[in-house]
């Protein structure tokens, strides 16, 4: 987690398991997300049930925030991004 | 007013997979609203479970850890989370796998619903 908030444009994150109970936050992210993004990864899931776990990309114009389950544990990176 | 907030609750309920019921009863467990599925347990909506909540809250600020929010109980095939509104509690009732963190992320969603309530109640 400290190595991916360094990365450039990156401003929060956080992690979430399989209960959607947080395992960990850094940066300007709330823990009371983890159950959310737990629940986006799932239902986007139910999509595509034979694929492999999708990565859900939400942006507006000056933010983005990608979700990513692998496992158990479900990933959400909070960027800001440039244009 | 109720029916009002019998129909936010359900709208709550279809949000979160898993989840069978939402009850808001007082401290004694006495139900006020009561809104869900016919595959919650009727064990878990007995006045005398929930009121335990009241016991468990005593017992947990004894930890020193400050006023006890949320109490998460997990059985083989469900969850029940209590929320501290006193003098109301919240339970929710879902099955095992359901994901308890959108559930207490539904506290933001509740607060303004259950202290309307409240006032009611202490009005009345």
């Amino acid at each position: 987690m400290d190595e991916l908030i360094n990365k450039p444009g990156v401003y929060g994150c956080v992690f979430a398991d399989h209960q959607g109970l947080c395992l960990g936050v850094k940066g300007k992210a709330s823990t009371e997300s983890a159950g959310i993004i737990g629940a986006i990864a799932e239902q986007a899931a139910k999509l595509e049930p034979k694929s492999k776990m999708p990565i859900i990309y939400l942006e507006n114009d000056n933010r983005s925030c990608a979700i990513h389950r692998t496992g158990t544990v479900t990933g959400a990176i909070f960027k800001n991004v440039h244009s | 007013m109720v029916d009002e907030v019998k129909k936010s609750l359900q709208d709550l309920l279809g949000k979160v997979n898993g989840l069978y019921s939402i009850l808001i009863t007082d401290r004694d467990g006495v139900p006020l609203l009561k809104v869900g599925t016919d595959k919650a347990p009727e064990q878990a909506m007995r006045p005398n479970f929930i009121s335990t909540f009241g016991l468990a809250i005593d017992q947990g600020s004894k930890l020193g850890l400050g006023k006890t929010n949320t109490l998460i109980c997990s059985y083989s095939q469900f969850q029940v989370v209590q929320m501290n509104k006193l003098p109301l509690i919240v339970t929710f009732i879902t099955n095992d796998t359901c994901n308890t963190g959108h559930v207490l992320a539904l506290e933001k969603q509740l607060n303004p619903i259950v202290s309307d309530l409240a006032l009611a109640v202490a009005e009345s």
